[in-house]
């Protein structure tokens, strides 16, 4: 195994992790008024409502299917009876429909941010670039669904197994880097490309993700503080 | 602490829960809050103002945060006026909340910056081995070295330099223009000192110890109504805003309230919840019609004869029909109407002629002191000629008569002056009245009742009273029987009724009619309190001063001058600078030289620019044959030239020689003193060898060589004929349409084929902001803004003393102007040195108003020396001619000090002369004294701009009240009445720069002034004059209905009269190709603009954002669709005198038949290049060129004599016309190219030649 392979995949991740979380941090701390999802819907609605819920909705789904995907143990799918490649033709499929979606969604938005005056004066560099770092990936994720299938036309899960495996070696930091050293090359650069994603995370409008206000579901329908001294 | 960790205590959020879990009680950090608290929290809050062009005084809290102004917001503590009235705050407008935007804009001046190729050569030269006043010398004596940077001028090409390095470029310009050519040759522009008197007071300090001359501006600017000196022999005196307030009845026009006097409107407002009633009368459908009663559209420029026949109203219905007390009362105490004039036969008739005197009569009425100087009424009680108190003979040479109570002289017995003599008349005469409406005749004869006098030389005279020649004027019948008058109002044949008047002015009869009645019907109720509120758009027109005298005319006959609530109120560029007595010592080095040179603008620029060249007028086409006549065939240069000669006007320079060698010259001939001195230059003029520079301004040795320009934007926006000004004074690219050629004819001013260009070596602007003056200039030194300096600010709109004060430091490389012009004096004084020592220099002075000099010429009969009319002396027939030693290398010593003369010959204003050895010496205290070795060591400090304020408000009486009772104290001699009443409340108090700064205090009242600060009544203007008996500053003490000047005479204007908008011929060069291209001819208003000038700028990017984004005119929908021209497409104004370019607004509110280009819109932001000139597009006077009038040239005639920025010409411009057409978007060129040689060599438009 060479040094690159080990890096991007024993080393990387980590690394990526570790700027992902600390930074996200730091900027909440510090940059509480920059903790924004940049919304350019203000400035031009034309087609923002089909394009961003097309986004949001495949890249929600490919993330919780990616999350289930490599990090569920085994045991869980053993219990259900679902074998590695009933479980590689749902992956294909569902995330194949959701990566569609989410691309052509994705790509609206592109279209407008690069075309649309209003959003392009207003918007940052960062934005463009995590838009288009994000398709990229995205794009490389859909064409390993080719070959995908063809290992599954083979009744070969090995490859996907592998994966589910390293990244679990990753969480429970024990890294087995070889694990997918030998992988095709698509899988690598995807497997890349989608780390890059959350080393650059704190640094753009993603952001927004953690802020995700799930909160509301369960609030009080009313927050106050108290003045009184003995209060506390 | 972290945000982050408080998110995780998500279990302990929550203390306690209520109505059943549907609330919670949180302890949330609260750490977000203090964000919303830091928006508001500032390093400090300061005090200061908007300091150039602003009347407003406002008081602006100036906000600094992390070091930076962020932001300005409107100070509301001023004192209170009274518990009847509404307070002064909060003062402030869109403007000046905009301007912290210019301290960190684009426009900015960060650092000194110089044209990059003078720097070059300059630096060739030192390089040689030159010192830097050698390296100048030989810049200058290359014309090929000289024109490298000259032509480029207005093109960019300016490179950073260094503080040093441009400081002793200055110094050497300075020095070696000195020396070659005479002090005189280095002018100074600044404006309206009111607004930041040091700043002002730097640039004048430095020139006036150098010997360079300081020009003028209210007169430059137009806004000085040279009929307020005509008629009261004042400047500009008038009511603090919170007056109108106390007005019941006002007319407005002319002077857009809301716009231009934005915090003060809100009185006119209140005033009208109290029930008076407000007219408007505009072309326009001005800002201020909307707040008013009755709008009166009326034609542009014809105002005189709207209030003429208002005035034909008033005059018939309350004093002939009926005789109004209090009115008649007023008129024969407070004005010329009871003084006697006598009437010269011309042809079958009369014409007026000049005042009666006492000397006119046997034994001169027992009067020995001035009797050619005090003039005569009627007196009813004593059935006799007499002579009574207050005219201006009794001002000096004795004291305790000058004053205005009703009594006779020689025996100091009450009398009533008699207003006509229709009942008493020895005979009926029919006297011509000049007139000038074509086609109605320029000689109407009305019948007049007159007496018979015997004079002393046995002759007799006829006689008539100034009113009743007035009445005649008005046309009103007093069944005299004779032609030209009327009893009835539609009679249209007859001038100045109200039927006439709506032939002339489009205002209908009936609302001329109307007000004309209630205007005087209120007054008479109210005893005065009648106002007309009035400003630029009837003060710049050339005949601006008979639609001046129209309004007082009105005023004067309903008696509102001089009363709370009414009279006039002038509201254009006038300036309050409250504490001049204090600041003028310091702003013209009166402390240690005197006579400083003074420079009246119009008369300089005039020549200097060569704008005389082109001169269309003919002033025998505007004499009226009432006149003698005596310069028929003169030109307007001509008339100026004599008008110097006699020493009526300044000069700069003065001489066509070098005014140090002239005595150098005499000296090394014999003189030994200033009459010697005088007497060989009287020699040198007689015999031709010397004349003043006006005969040749052309020729290099009268050129001007070095301009400063600071808190200005002379070549901007206030250069009328902005294009001549780059053809001949800068030499730069211009877009002058025609050759000069019509100036031609003169008799007393040289005519050279070739026109003369790039007349200036140096051009120095001293600015915070890169605008078309800095543009054009070869040094631009970068200042302090408004919020970074300490300076003094006052106006007249309120009463209070204001600061400017420094918020944050100044920002970059700027300093304050103090400190410019401090270290240029500096490094001047090093040069000098060694180049200049000490020099004796001859100034010439004009004999001046408020001097004993304003007597000069008995009988307004005008006798010129040069025509061997009389003998040239000085002082009499000739200016004053001064010696001046002047030590060049101790100008830096003298400018950080209060000189001695200040101890040995004292302070004074306006006439009255008072000791201020005492507040001398307070100011060593206060101020420390100079502790660098030399002339001035030991004397008080002026090295600190807060010194400098504290010293100009110790030494005015307005802020000192000890020098308040030193200055009236004075005036009370010579009025022989006691006036103590007025100032004894406050004569300890002693005003200083913290004071204003916690606060803006209000003024002590003092005789700078004619009226009093009091807390009963507002402060109005004349107030003193009548009610403390004190004479108005002219003739017969009283205010003038009545000019007697043989030159007033001459062009028709004893008597107030309409004339009609000047044709200023702007198409007759034209080439036919432009004119022919649209047949829409305009005429060019300028009036201001809401959305910049005054406390900020149009190329303010708010102010941009606001309207339009660049410079725009508006133009009527019919003369639009006439001209086939949309809102917003491209026009361009062109005329004769260049072309400009703007987007057209389209607006239902302009008339037919004029085009609205505001004043003050930068050539600099969004101006495309005019396909016409070849050149960028123009500003609003790139189409206008400077006129000058005979008649303001007057001097040595009292309240017609001349004062710096008090009497002189004015530079009007609203006579002008526009051919107006569309230009396509597609043909619009921003001359976005390269500079080439070719480019660089075309300075004039295609086809036009360098004449």
């Amino acid at each position: 195994m060479d040094y690159i392979n080990f890096f991007a995949f024993g080393i990387y991740p980590y690394l990526a992790g570790s700027v992902f979380l600390i930074g996200s941090w730091m900027r909440f701390d510090r940059e509480q008024y920059g903790w924004t999802s940049s919304s350019s819907q203000l400035l031009s609605t034309s087609g923002v409502r089909l394009a961003s819920n097309l986004f949001h909705i495949g890249i929600i789904g490919i993330f919780l299917g990616h999350l289930v995907g490599l990090l569920a143990p085994f045991s869980i799918w053993h219990a259900v009876s679902l074998s590695m490649l009933g479980k590689q033709y749902i992956a294909m499929y569902g995330g194949g429909f959701l990566g569609i979606l989410c691309l052509i969604g994705g790509a609206m938005l592109w279209w407008r941010r690069v075309t649309n005056p209003r959003v392009r004066a207003a918007g940052r560099a960062s934005d463009l670039f995590i838009l288009t770092w994000l398709l990229l990936t995205l794009l490389l994720g859909l064409s390993t669904t080719f070959i995908t299938a063809q290992h599954a036309s083979h009744g070969n899960a090995d490859t996907m197994m592998a994966m589910a495996q390293w990244a679990k070696s990753i969480v429970l930091f024990s890294p087995k880097p070889e694990l997918i050293a030998e992988a095709e090359l698509i899988f690598r650069l995807h497997l890349f490309f989608g780390m890059t994603v959350f080393l650059v995370f704190p640094f753009t409008r993603l952001v927004h993700i953690w802020s995700a206000p799930f909160g509301y579901l369960a609030r009080a329908y009313q927050i106050v503080r108290t003045n009184r001294a003995s209060a506390r | 602490m972290s945000h982050f960790l408080d998110r995780l205590k998500f279990l302990t959020k929550t203390k306690e829960t209520f109505s059943g879990g549907h609330g919670i009680v949180t302890n949330e950090d609260r750490q977000w809050e203090d964000a919303y608290r830091h928006r508001w929290q500032h390093d400090k809050v300061i005090r200061s103002t908007h300091g150039v062009n602003c009347t407003g005084g406002c008081s602006w809290k100036i906000f600094v945060k992390n070091g930076l102004v962020s932001y300005e917001m409107q100070q509301t503590d001023y004192p209170r006026t009274r518990e009847d009235l509404p307070d002064h705050e909060p003062r402030g407008c869109q403007r000046g909340a905009s301007f912290s935007w210019y301290l960190y804009s684009p426009q900015r001046v960060k650092y000194p910056l110089i044209r990059g190729r003078l720097l070059d050569l300059f630096r060739a030269e030192r390089l040689a081995g030159k010192d830097p006043v050698e390296a100048w010398a030989a810049i200058q004596a290359d014309a090929g070295k000289r024109k490298q940077y000259t032509a480029v001028r207005g093109l960019g090409g300016f490179v950073r330099a260094d503080w040093e390095e441009v400081k002793e470029i200055v110094a050497a310009a300075n020095v070696h223009t000195i020396q070659k050519y005479g002090p005189d040759r280095i002018f100074g522009f600044s404006p309206i000192p009111a607004m930041s008197q040091i700043s002002y007071a730097s640039g004048a300090r430095y020139l006036s110890l150098i010997g360079g001359a300081c020009g003028s501006f209210y007169d430059w600017y137009c806004d000085l109504p040279a009929a307020s000196p005509q008629t009261w022999g004042e400047q500009t005196d008038v009511p603090e805003s919170a007056d109108w307030f106390n007005s019941t009845y006002l007319i407005v026009c002319g002077s857009s309230l809301p716009t231009t006097r934005t915090p003060d409107a809100h009185f006119v407002s209140e005033v009208r919840y109290k029930g008076a009633k407000v007219i408007s009368m505009a072309p326009d459908y001005a800002e201020y019609c909307k707040a008013s009663d009755l709008w009166m559209p009326v034609n542009p420029g014809t105002d005189t004869a709207a209030f003429l026949a208002m005035g034909h109203v008033a005059l018939k219905e309350f004093y002939i029909d009926n005789q109004d007390p209090y009115f008649s009362e007023y008129a024969r105490k407070y004005t010329d109407l009871p003084v006697q004039v006598m009437l010269r036969k011309q042809g079958d008739g009369y014409v007026s002629d000049r005042c009666l005197r006492a000397s006119d009569l046997d034994g001169a009425l027992g009067e020995t002191n001035n009797p050619e100087w005090k003039t005569i009424v009627y007196d009813e009680k004593s059935k006799s000629f007499v002579a009574p108190n207050g005219s201006i003979g009794f001002r000096w040479g004795e004291e305790g008569k000058w004053n205005l109570l009703p009594k006779n002289a020689a025996t100091q017995e009450e009398i009533v002056a008699q207003l006509s003599c229709i009942d008493g008349k020895d005979d009926v005469v029919s006297v011509g009245f000049p007139h000038f409406e074509p086609g109605e005749g320029d000689l109407l004869y009305r019948n007049v009742p007159v007496r018979k006098v015997k004079l002393a030389s046995g002759e007799e005279a006829l006689v008539a009273t100034v009113f009743d020649m007035q009445v005649a004027q008005y046309g009103i019948d007093r069944g005299l029987g004779g032609e030209n008058v009327t009893s009835d109002y539609s009679d249209a044949s007859v001038a100045y009724t109200p039927a006439w008047a709506e032939k002339v002015t489009g205002v209908k009869a009936a609302d001329i009619e109307r007000t004309g009645r209630e205007f005087a019907y209120n007054a008479s109720k109210t005893q005065g309190k009648s106002m007309v509120i009035m400003g630029a758009a009837i003060n710049h027109w050339y005949h601006n001063d008979m639609m001046y005298r129209g309004v007082m005319n009105l005023l004067h006959l309903c008696g509102c001058v001089g009363q709370s609530g009414g009279g006039w109120a002038h509201y254009v560029g006038q300036e309050k600078l409250r504490p001049q007595a204090g600041w003028a010592p310091i702003a013209f080095a009166l402390d240690w030289h005197r006579p400083p040179r003074h420079m009246n603008s119009t008369s300089y620029w005039y020549f200097h620019t060569d704008q005389w060249r082109y001169e269309t007028l003919r002033p025998d086409d505007l004499t009226s044959p009432a006149g003698k006549g005596k310069y028929k065939g003169y030109s307007l240069a001509d008339y100026n030239v004599a008008a110097v000669r006699m020493g009526w006007l300044p000069s700069a320079p003065h001489w066509n020689a070098n005014p140090l060698d002239l005595v150098a010259e005499a000296e090394k001939a014999g003189a030994t003193d200033e009459a010697g001195i005088a007497q060989h230059v009287i020699g040198k003029l007689k015999d031709g060898s010397l004349d003043v520079a006006f005969a040749d301004p052309d020729n290099p040795v009268n050129w001007p060589r070095n301009l400063f320009v600071w808190r200005a934007n002379l070549i901007g926006t206030s250069a009328k004929g902005h294009e001549y000004f780059l053809k001949h004074l800068l030499g730069a690219q211009n877009g002058v349409l025609q050759e000069s050629g019509d100036g031609r004819e003169n008799k007393l001013v040289k005519w050279h084929e070739e026109a003369p260009i790039a007349k200036l070596d140096l051009m120095v602007d001293v600015n915070f902001r890169l605008n078309s003056t800095g543009a054009y200039s070869d040094i631009v030194l970068p200042t302090a803004t408004w919020y970074e300096k300490n300076d003094l600010n006052t106006t007249d709109m309120h009463p209070f003393m204001h600061p400017l004060a420094e918020a944050v430091s100044p920002a970059w490389e700027s300093k304050s102007d103090w400190q410019i012009f401090k270290n240029i004096a500096k490094t001047f004084s090093e040069l000098a040195e060694k180049h200049l020592g000490t020099r004796k220099d001859l100034v010439a002075l004009p004999m001046q108003h408020d001097s004993v000099f304003e007597m000069a010429q008995p009988f307004g009969e005008v006798k010129d020396w040069s025509k061997g009319e009389c003998d040239p002396v000085p002082g009499k027939t000739m200016p004053l001619l001064k010696v001046v030693e002047r030590n060049f290398s101790d100008t830096y010593r003298k400018y950080i000090a209060i000189g001695p003369m200040m101890v040995n010959i004292g302070n004074g204003v306006k006439g009255l002369d008072w000791n201020t050895e005492e507040e001398y010496e307070e100011l060593k205290v206060m101020n420390g004294e100079v502790k660098e070795p030399g002339v001035s060591q030991g004397m008080p400090s002026l090295e600190e701009d807060i010194f400098v304020c504290d010293s100009v408000m110790r030494m005015a009486p307005e802020t000192c009240g000890e020098v308040a009772h030193k200055s009236w104290s004075a005036l009370s001699k010579k009025t022989g009445i006691d006036h103590h009443h007025l100032y004894a409340a406050r004569q300890e108090d002693k005003i200083t720069f913290d004071d204003i700064k916690v606060q803006p205090r209000k003024i002590i009242t003092a005789p700078t002034w004619s009226g009093i600060e009091s807390e009963t009544v507002s402060y109005t203007s004349c107030y003193t004059n009548i009610h403390e008996h004190i004479p108005f500053r002219t003739l017969t003490g009283r205010a003038h209905f009545y000019q007697d000047h043989e030159w007033m005479l001459d062009f028709g204007e004893g008597f107030c009269v309409h004339k009609p908008p000047q044709d200023m011929k702007s198409f007759s060069n034209l080439s036919p190709e432009i004119s022919n291209s649209s047949h829409i001819k305009l005429k060019w208003i300028t009036p201001h603009s809401k959305w910049g000038i005054h406390s900020t700028y149009q190329d303010n990017h708010r102010m941009l954002t606001l309207f339009r984004g660049g410079p725009y005119v508006w133009i009527s929908e019919v003369d639009a669709k006439a001209a086939g021209i949309e809102d917003n497409d491209w026009v361009e104004a062109v005329n004769a005198n260049g072309s400009t370019i703007a987007r057209a607004v389209v607006s239902q509110r302009v008339s037919r038949g004029m085009a609205m280009m505001y004043h003050a819109q930068e050539k600099i932001v969004n101006v495309p290049g005019s396909n016409t000139t070849g050149k960028r597009g123009g500003i609003l006077n790139s189409v206008t060129r400077v006129v000058i009038k005979p008649t303001n040239m007057i001097g040595g005639y009292v309240q017609l004599a001349y004062s710096f920025n008090y009497y002189g010409t004015v530079g009007c411009n609203r006579d002008t016309e526009v051919i107006m057409r569309k230009i396509a978007d597609k043909d619009i060129d921003w001359l976005e190219r390269p500079l080439t040689p070719e480019r660089e060599a075309q300075l004039n438009p295609p086809g036009i030649g360098p004449r």
